[in-house]
């Protein structure tokens, strides 16, 4: 499908690669690297920019409105096989169904976005635990091979390529909450600690192995990671556990990335990161993503405490987004002083949800083309 | 250290077991039910409940005290009931329409029922004619409303004008939180309290049946 851009990539005298490089590295810019996070599945069929261009996916929306191109690859960190997905019981409002983390769950039928309303984990106990690990966490499973020439195909591995490419390193505990649920990985870490820690030992050993074989063949510019691991709250693993288990974790997968020059690693961790703030720098991710502001703080405040150790790429309040032009503006105006700064790039703090207006969100695109392009 | 300091202690730390036996310990010590309720478990849950406000333990911890504390209470029950003991209030909780999310729910939810407020939970996509009709039936004096997504926030005010309309609004105070909620959406819909957290929700709900 031929996509028309909506908007203009903005003026640039740098690669993306560069800019992106250059940004995260307190260094000069042209201007800021223009990213977004993507939008919900409702957008796709509410904003009439989308429908009437045929825009289905934030792949294509990148295109529509001329992103920087952001690229990452990885290996296959998780379940293989996943559990298989089966409807279990469904009426005409919800469907019950078993998800690939084994997760029974209850979810609407009118399509609309809400986190499944989880009912049950098919892991709970060591003996499960077991069984699920011999049957779908084998490191040598084929379909954990990495194709090398696949992905060689896709990014040119070396200095020619004109944008930055991530290595992505999963996820050491975010992936357990799935499989657990909330609740459930909370009464596992005091009722199995030692079933816990195997399991994030086995995470880790996925993303190594992995790393061993990608690392030496392509010129990476990042590390991305995925947790989720705190909500408006703080953390949903007590501080402890994370310094004492995951951390370490990090610090392994990190001594690889440094051993190839790879110095920017983030992760991406929904609600109010600051209580695990220190544990992510020490195991070495220094970047935080999408950095929700209404759940946590104004990048600011983060800025503030751990200075130019500490980068983010996000930070964009949604609810600002959704409360109308003098409040977007009032907003970015704040994040100016950021920019400037380096080591931030602002954008949505998470997919842009349906609620705000599609006039107001280009108003958004346009305000920061203004401001930082 | 007396049996109540020790339960207290116990149930802090969330060690569910421990608290049974102490519980029941202290039912054949001959201490009164409201004494083991109030002075070992609902004191220790408020210390819990304090920690937690004061950003020094974080869900967890409340989850796992949460859970000894149940496991308590299905000790004290018979108890409670043979010596008349009454909960401090009733309360319905939910996830209002369109919501499928449960945790915020639940959190409040333990720790209300950790104050010795008697929940209701009506569960999760819960529209305003149920939550009338809940009303209605069991008498709940406060009504606890949850929601996570910024397009789920506004069935807080669909539930507030359903208690109008059934002419019960003025029966209850209703209470709402959630992730996108803030104070001053809770004053524009006209709802009678905003929590900022489980442990707060607790706290103001106590004030409403004072």
């Amino acid at each position: 499908m031929t996509i028309i851009p909506l908007l203009n990539k903005w003026n640039s005298k740098m690669t993306d690669r560069e800019r992106f490089n250059a940004q995260m590295h307190y260094k000069e810019v042209d201007r800021s690297f223009n990213m977004e996070f993507g939008y919900w599945d409702e957008n796709y069929t509410l904003w009439k920019m989308f429908v009437d261009n045929g825009i289905k996916n934030e792949r294509q929306a990148n295109k529509f409105f001329s992103f920087d191109k952001i690229e990452c690859i990885g290996g296959n960190y998780w379940m293989s096989p996943p559990f298989p997905n089966i409807i279990i019981s469904e009426n005409e409002k919800y469907q019950i169904h078993q998800n690939g983390d084994g997760l029974i769950a209850e979810v609407k039928k009118d399509g609309k976005s809400s986190i499944p309303h989880y009912l049950k984990s098919s892991v709970v106990t060591p003996s499960d635990w077991a069984k699920v690990k011999k049957e779908r966490f084998n490191r040598n499973d084929n379909s954990r091979k990495i194709n090398l020439e696949f992905f060689k195909a896709l990014h040119s591995p070396r200095g020619e390529r004109d944008y930055p490419l991530g290595i992505h390193c999963g996820s050491m505990i975010g992936k357990i909450r799935d499989m657990l649920t909330f609740e459930g990985i909370c009464y596992a870490i005091y009722d199995y600690p030692h079933m816990v820690e195997d399991m994030v030992e086995t995470a880790c050993t996925l993303v190594l192995d992995a790393l061993d074989i990608l690392l030496p063949e392509f010129d990476f510019d990042f590390a991305s990671g995925w947790e989720d691991i705190c909500y408006n709250g703080g953390p949903i693993v007590s501080v402890d556990f994370f310094r004492d288990v995951i951390t370490p974790r990090y610090q392994r997968i990190n001594k690889k990335l440094k051993e190839f020059g790879i110095d920017i690693w983030y992760t991406d961790c929904d609600g109010d990161v600051r209580p695990l703030m220190p544990y992510f720098l020490s195991g070495g991710i220094n970047c935080l993503f999408p950095f929700e502001v209404n759940s946590c703080a104004h990048p600011a405040e983060l800025f503030e405490t751990y200075g130019k150790e500490l980068r983010i790429m996000g930070g964009v309040d949604k609810m600002k987004l959704g409360a109308g032009r003098e409040e977007i503006d009032k907003y970015l105006d704040t994040l100016i002083p950021l920019v400037k700064r380096g080591g931030f790039i602002p954008f949505c703090d998470h997919r842009c949800p349906p609620n705000v207006p599609e006039a107001d969100y280009l108003y958004y695109l346009d305000r920061k083309k203004e401001l930082f392009g | 250290m007396s049996v109540l300091l020790q339960i207290n202690e116990m149930l802090q730390k969330g060690r569910a077991k421990n608290v049974e036996e102490l519980v029941n310990q202290a039912i054949n010590e001959g201490i009164p039910a409201q004494s083991i309720l109030n002075d070992g478990l609902i004191s220790a849950m408020m210390v819990v409940g304090q920690k937690f406000k004061e950003n020094k333990i974080y869900v967890p911890e409340v989850l796992i005290a949460a859970r000894a504390m149940n496991a308590a209470v299905a000790v004290l029950q018979p108890e409670l009931v043979k010596q008349g003991v009454k909960p401090v209030g009733k309360a319905i909780v939910c996830t209002v329409k369109g919501d499928l999310h449960d945790i915020g729910k639940n959190l409040v939810k333990m720790m209300l029922e950790g104050v010795g407020i008697e929940c209701v939970d009506l569960g999760v996509d819960v529209d305003g004619d149920a939550i009338v009709e809940a009303v209605k039936e069991t008498g709940a004096n406060v009504v606890c409303l949850s929601a996570l997504l910024t397009t789920t926030m506004t069935a807080q005010k669909d539930v507030i004008d359903a208690l109008k309309e059934a002419g019960v609004r003025n029966s209850v105070k209703v209470m709402v939180g959630g992730a996108p909620v803030t104070q001053s959406f809770a004053d524009s819909i006209g709802a009678d309290a905003y929590a900022v957290d489980a442990a707060s929700a607790a706290e103001i709900a106590l004030t409403f049946f004072k």
